[in-house]
């Protein structure tokens, strides 16, 4: 048996997995953690997805109950204090980690405060971009005809725009700010996926079970949502996961620009791009928010990477 | 055989001009959607936040925005096409004017970085798909990870840097050293033109300064040819030709390269028109950061300067650069592979 599992060319721990006597649907979690790189990204993950919880909460209460120091009570300092001259531009030290900026405030401390918002953006553009393109990939695949025609023509057209550059244009219309950024990201977002699920739904329509519920006389939207959608949604995880970062990464650049968050509220993006003028003498001011992103979008690819991995041969891109 | 390649050449122009109606279409709509009433477009084409009602209405007349809604569609698909995207309303020339300088500029250096973005993605994906499982791979996958999950002016500010401010062996910023006189434009292309004209030192002082941001870009993306190749090269590593060819005893160099190279690259053809699009998002804040003056440098001061007329042509015309970096690809796959010209 090895034998010739090594002359077709062996594919690896997904069949070790299935031959160990895993039951079927735990082979995916048992893969993701008994595999390094998978357990190395999710446990960035899920500290970042932990701080962004617990801070973001603080964040939410200081605002509320109208105490904004309450915000930052679990950084070493104050964030948003007022400009020191003092302090400006201090190296690494045991005080300031990661140094200090030209306003004399913790680095360490901004990174962490901004966090929330980044993972909070993640979180908004891939899941609505997945409610959103899911539905409409999902329709354009079950109708067919001139619905899929017309569909898939206007997720070209989107899909032709660089994501970075209509997220630009379009936040630029919409107005500054937090909210524009994610509603102009989760805009460019939504075709990938209806491009996705459209290809799913096609694999799937004429699967026995859905043409049983049909038969059954199950209303339309039903077999639509819980036998499509669903069994759709479990290939496309791999792509999510992914996404994750790349929203990250498309939203930091945007900061990087100037667009989204406006100063004084820390952004990672916009973080490295003030500390550009002071490097490299103050090196700290800018590398230590770009090794953050860099970090956290790591985390991000490593889970996806995985994930493609262990449910491999069902995610077809287009 | 001929007259096939033909068909299809003509259903892929009819599909790339269609989604070029969408793309001009999208935009208008997406416009009208964000700025609803005619006094807000109004304020939009003004560019400047002092205005009395009567400049405001005025504009609303010159510009036709109380017509219907088709209307106003239509001047706007008849001056799109026409290559007419109004004037700058920093400049006060016509848009079309001002890119003429940056599109060439952009391109020349995003077509390098793509070629060589695709020459390291496809010799270190195949390496890894030979080595599969070995440190190789390992290495390999370590460094298109980290060099993908880099947000892109990580890689420019290191590079910018290391080779121009530290090493000192590159200039750190512009297209050409602006003490040279630019060759005439013959083709518009600064690199082509001055080739042409024989004149070689501009022609070092480009190339030199084009170093760096084609750098940043081909090491940001790269990642995503090299995932691609390994999996297309292992895929057709597993192939019962393969075998074949291992079987008659040829060398393992001459059954890579001549058998399974030549089979996996294919998919890379598609890849390379999507990474056209990222390497131009890039652009936006590479040429940004090495003040490099094409069209994603103009596009980041459009936007310092709200400069919306600016902003919006930039991302027609990109979005159009694209449509046909797609359509190349597609006619690309088509020579390459003649399977698909029968579908």
């Amino acid at each position: 048996m090895d034998i010739i599992k090594k002359a077709v060319g062996f594919r690896g721990d997904v069949d070790a997995a299935a031959n160990t006597g895993v039951p079927q649907n735990l082979t995916t979690w048992y893969y993701m953690f008994h595999k390094k790189e998978a357990v190395t990204g999710m446990a960035i993950i899920v500290v970042f997805l932990v701080w962004s919880a617990l801070e973001g909460t603080m964040q939410a209460l200081a605002y509320y109950v109208r105490r904004p120091n309450l915000g930052w009570v679990l950084l070493p300092h104050d964030p948003l204090a007022s400009p020191n001259p003092a302090l400006s531009l201090r190296p690494p030290s045991l005080a300031y980690p990661f140094g200090t900026n030209l306003n004399g405030q913790d680095i360490l401390s901004r990174l962490l405060y901004a966090a929330p918002k980044d993972a909070a953006a993640a979180m908004v553009v891939v899941f609505s971009a997945v409610v959103i393109g899911g539905l409409l990939g999902v329709m354009a695949g079950y109708y067919g005809g001139w619905t899929d025609e017309i569909l898939m023509r206007v997720t070209d057209a989107f899909l032709a725009f660089p994501g970075l550059v209509l997220a630009i244009a379009l936040s630029m219309l919409i107005g500054p700010g937090f909210d524009s950024v994610l509603i102009s990201l989760t805009i460019i977002w939504w075709p990938i996926y209806a491009r996705l699920f459209r290809g799913q739904t096609l694999t799937l329509k004429y699967r026995g079970f859905v043409e049983v519920s049909r038969l059954f006389g199950v209303s339309q939207l039903r077999v639509l949502f819980k036998h499509i959608f669903m069994n759709a949604i479990d290939p496309v995880l791999a792509y999510m996961a992914l996404d994750f970062g790349t929203v990250i990464l498309t939203y930091s650049t945007l900061a990087f620009l100037g667009i989204g968050i406006q100063p004084p509220y820390p952004e990672w993006g916009s973080m490295s791009s003030d500390g550009l003028s002071f490097f490299p003498s103050a090196w700290w001011y800018t590398l230590f928010p770009s090794a953050t992103i860099l970090l956290v979008v790591i985390g991000f690819i490593l889970v996806g990477d995985s994930l493609q991995d262990a449910l491999s041969g069902r995610v077809s891109d287009r | 055989m001929r007259s096939n390649f033909f068909f299809f050449l003509v259903r892929r122009a009819i599909n790339a001009f269609v989604t070029l109606l969408l793309l001009i279409l999208l935009v208008f709509v997406l416009i009208h959607v964000v700025l609803p009433t005619p006094e807000a477009m109004a304020k939009v084409y003004i560019g400047s936040t002092h205005y009395t009602q009567s400049e405001l209405q005025s504009v609303i007349v010159r510009y036709g925005l109380d017509q219907p809604i088709y209307v106003q569609f239509l001047n706007y698909l008849a001056n799109a096409l026409s290559g007419n995207f109004g004037m700058d309303s920093l400049y006060k020339v016509p848009e079309m004017q001002l890119l003429d300088k940056f599109i060439p500029i952009t391109l020349e250096f995003v077509v390098v970085a793509i070629f060589l973005q695709v020459v390291i993605g496809v010799l270190t994906g195949g390496l890894a798909a030979l080595y599969r499982g070995k440190a190789v791979d390992w290495g390999i996958k370590a460094l298109y990870l980290v060099s993908w999950a880099a947000p892109v002016f990580l890689w420019a500010t290191l590079l910018q840097f290391g080779f121009a401010y530290d090493l000192k062996l590159l200039p750190s910023m512009n297209v050409a050293n602006p003490l040279l006189t630019p060759p005439k434009p013959i083709t518009g292309y600064p690199l082509i033109d001055s080739a042409l004209e024989g004149d070689w030192s501009y022609f070092d002082s480009l190339l030199q300064h084009m170093v760096l941001p084609v750098l940043a870009i081909a090491i940001t993306g790269f990642g995503l040819t090299t995932r691609m190749m390994r999996s297309s090269s292992i895929e057709v590593l597993d192939r019962d030709y393969v075998r074949l060819a291992y079987m008659k005893g040829l060398s393992g160099g001459k059954v890579f390269f001549g058998t399974v190279f030549r089979n996996a690259i294919i998919p890379i053809i598609t890849l390379t028109a999507v990474q056209f699009g990222f390497a131009i998002s890039g652009a936006v804040v590479i040429e940004d950061i090495f003040l490099y003056k094409g069209m994603g440098f103009f596009l980041y001061q459009s936007v310092v300067n709200l400069d919306y007329v600016a902003i919006l042509t930039t991302t027609i015309i990109i979005g159009i650069s694209v449509i046909v970096a797609n359509f190349v690809a597609d006619v690309l796959y088509a020579l390459v592979d003649p399977r698909v010209r029968l579908e």
